[in-house]
């Protein structure tokens, strides 16, 4: 409905329409809390699309609910995530099993815990390729290999038998990703992937995705709290605000102009190199609890462009340009979606 | 280890000497000089010690009145372990921290070590674990005061809503627990907490690191307010460059252990003398999309400290190495006013006549 204008039109790998997350409380009894609140955006075939926010906005959420990858108990999904016309989000788990590493690769913050201990390399980057039934394990071994090789580890041929707690916190991250494109997956969805990484090695590893999406066509769903990365691997953006999209827009336009007014004091409020030591403008308060979200606009009691109407009613979501939107008020008169 | 302590003493001497111009002179109010801790390995059941992490390596740094100095580094380089070894939470294997007059504070016992804890205090990373849970805030706060002997009764009340206020919290929130505060909140009782026995100096180990975004810089506002209004010096541990270019009047890159670099601010950002700060600045995502792909990156990762590489730690890794770099650890020279760099890269041009024979 919404950051889909050029959606219509074909080409579109993944589409997510109003998609919402419930979950139910134990505590405090029967509350509802809507950890995303009706999302839409949509990412062309080998584009590249960041999701930004800080922590309990949602994003993590939201790209856990296109893999399916949520419990089934306490937690309703509706909406539509399309993966080339498929909603998975009324699939069934044995549906996505078949989709998740094989059409959608995935790659996860912790690289300690997110591979097996006890099991070597290379067979973990082999699995993916036997499980879904592409090929013979002797021809997955060589593909496993190549995978190594193909994501910069030195020395593929030793690695391969090696465990992972042999392998460093950057070369650990490399193997998730060899992980994730063995079965050349169209979509890549990387939630927080450099964030227990090291400056230097974030770096390659970003490069690294950026690479792989150019030679390969995968396209990179990148979920992060940090701008600097989604800027250096992304065509677009959106922002994340208390589980609902606040602004969506092409990086370059995004970092120029932002137009949301939290996205305008988050890039002004974070220190940033060869600046000189004047105080920071931050945004007062801290995020809502997300049990007790402010009326109309969540973000409007840190907002320092409030207006009476922001308190009173949700602003729809204003299109500023054909491809930036933002969901404020500042914007009325825009062309808007509810 | 002659050439070990010799590096000490060329920074502790060009404290004087490097305090900039005209500008009046502050005083030095921490000295640390030649800081080593090697961590013993154990293996075995009989606990034999099979190797030595070399954590921190003969650091030599000093700082000043009302000065911030930024300790930047990977994890692992050895930053919070010189943060505690100053504070004598880690005894060192070797070398001296004196505070203001004090006497060499790694010689003396913990009860002797009292007097000098209230001038030098430590705000924690994570502001979950670093508050007792089990204890309301005033009571947090108020530990301190009753320790050190400073405030008992109403008087302490009062001083401890008087703290809460300093820190952007309202009075009230003394009767509360930890758990009934955010993030942000809870890293400013770690604050009032550091504050309450009035300290010179505070070791601030990454002290914005768990904090959301846009929380950050309220808090980074709130300490350089304070640095301000009473004069506090800070040493800022950070892996954030761009939260340490942000806050700190000196910087000192560390890897594997050792300073390798330290300066002032503007001339360690706007002119890296060593490979590796060169490399750590590239290294830093660019909200400019314009700006991606054209940096150099470092390649490899940080080598482990238990075998830590001869010579220069940096040489596997570095894109500059030459002939010496694997042979001879290369010792902090001075470059320009205050601007030290351990690279053999600037060995012998125009160093500082401090330089070692």
């Amino acid at each position: 409905m919404t950051f889909t204008q050029q959606s219509v039109g074909k080409g579109h790998l993944l589409e997510v329409r109003n998609l919402a997350v419930h979950f139910q409380m134990r505590e405090p009894r029967r509350r509802i809390l809507k950890a995303v609140d009706g999302i839409s955006y949509s990412l062309r075939k080998g584009g590249s699309l960041g999701l930004v926010g800080e922590s309990g906005s949602g994003k993590s959420v939201s790209a856990l609910a296109v893999m399916g990858l949520l419990p089934a108990q306490g937690c309703t999904v509706t909406g539509e995530a399309l993966l080339e016309g498929r909603n998975l989000a009324a699939m069934d788990q044995t549906a996505l099993r078949g989709i998740r590493g094989r059409e959608i690769g995935m790659i996860f913050q912790d690289p300690m815990s997110s591979l097996n201990p006890t099991i070597r390399i290379g067979e973990q980057v082999a699995e993916p390729l036997r499980w879904h039934g592409l090929m013979t394990a002797r021809a997955a071994d060589t593909r496993a290999l190549e995978l190594l090789e193909l994501v910069g580890i030195p020395d593929p041929g030793k690695r391969f038998w090696e465990y992972p707690f042999q392998f460093s916190g950057g070369m650990r991250q490399r193997v998730m990703i060899a992980m994730a494109l063995a079965c050349n997956p169209k979509l890549l969805i990387a939630d927080e992937p450099t964030t227990a990484l090291d400056v230097t090695v974030q770096m390659q590893v970003l490069r690294l995705i950026a690479r792989l999406r150019r030679e390969r066509g995968t396209a990179v769903f990148l979920v992060s709290h940090d701008l600097g990365v989604v800027a250096e691997v992304c065509e677009r953006i959106i922002v994340m605000y208390a589980g609902r999209i606040v602004e969506s827009a092409p990086v370059s336009v995004f970092m120029r102009e932002p137009a949301h007014p939290y996205s305008r004091k988050l890039l002004q409020s974070s220190p940033r190199l060869g600046r000189r030591m004047e105080p920071l403008d931050p945004i007062p308060g801290s995020p809502p609890d997300p049990l007790q979200l402010p009326s109309g606009c969540a973000f409007h009691p840190r907002c320092s462009s409030l207006m009476e109407i922001c308190a009173r009613e949700t602003p729809p979501i204003f299109q500023c340009t054909a491809d930036h939107a933002s969901a404020c008020w500042l914007h009325k008169g825009m062309p808007a979606t509810p | 280890m002659s050439l070990n302590d010799t590096k000490g003493h060329v920074i502790a001497r060009t404290d004087t000497a490097s305090t900039v111009g005209n500008k009046r002179k502050s005083e030095v109010v921490l000295r640390v000089i030649g800081l080593t801790k090697h961590f013993p390995v154990k293996k075995g059941f009989f606990g034999r010690e099979a190797g030595r992490v070399q954590a921190v390596n003969d650091v030599s740094f000093y700082l000043r009145e009302k000065e911030t100095l930024g300790l930047v580094g990977e994890s692992g380089c050895g930053k919070t372990t010189t943060g505690r070894l100053i504070l004598q939470l880690i005894r060192p294997t070797r070398g001296e921290v004196r505070l203001l007059d004090s006497p060499d504070l790694t010689t003396l016992t913990n009860r002797q070590l009292l007097p000098w804890r209230r001038r030098i205090q430590m705000i924690f990373q994570d502001p979950y674990s670093s508050l007792n849970p089990r204890m309301t805030v005033g009571s947090i706060i108020g530990e301190a005061l009753t320790i050190h002997r400073l405030a008992k009764g109403s008087e302490k009340q009062e001083r401890v809503g008087h703290l809460l206020r300093e820190v952007g919290l309202n009075a009230g929130s003394m009767k509360r627990f930890p758990h009934e505060f955010s993030g942000g909140q809870r890293q400013r009782i770690g604050i009032a907490r550091a504050l309450a026995v009035e300290p010179c100096v505070i070791i601030a180990d990454e002290p914005v690191s768990a904090l959301d975004v846009s929380i950050q810089s309220q808090i980074i506002n709130l300490l350089q307010r304070l640095q301000e209004e009473r004069g506090i010096s800070f040493v800022f541990i950070a892996h954030d460059l761009s939260v340490v270019g942000h806050i700190s009047h000196r910087v000192a890159v560390m890897y594997l252990g050792s300073i390798v670099e330290i300066g002032p601010k503007l001339a360690l950002f706007e002119q890296p003398f060593h490979p590796y700060t060169q490399a750590l600045l590239a290294a830093v995502p660019k909200p400019d999309p314009a700006k991606r792909g054209t940096r150099a990156i470092l390649q490899g990762d940080v080598p482990s400290p238990i075998k830590p590489p001869p010579g220069c730690p940096f040489h596997p890794r570095c894109p500059r190495r030459f002939n010496p770099c694997d042979k001879i650890a290369p010792m902090l020279e001075q470059r320009t006013e205050g601007h030290f760099v351990a690279c053999h890269l600037y060995h012998g041009s125009p160093a500082s006549d401090e330089a070692p024979a």
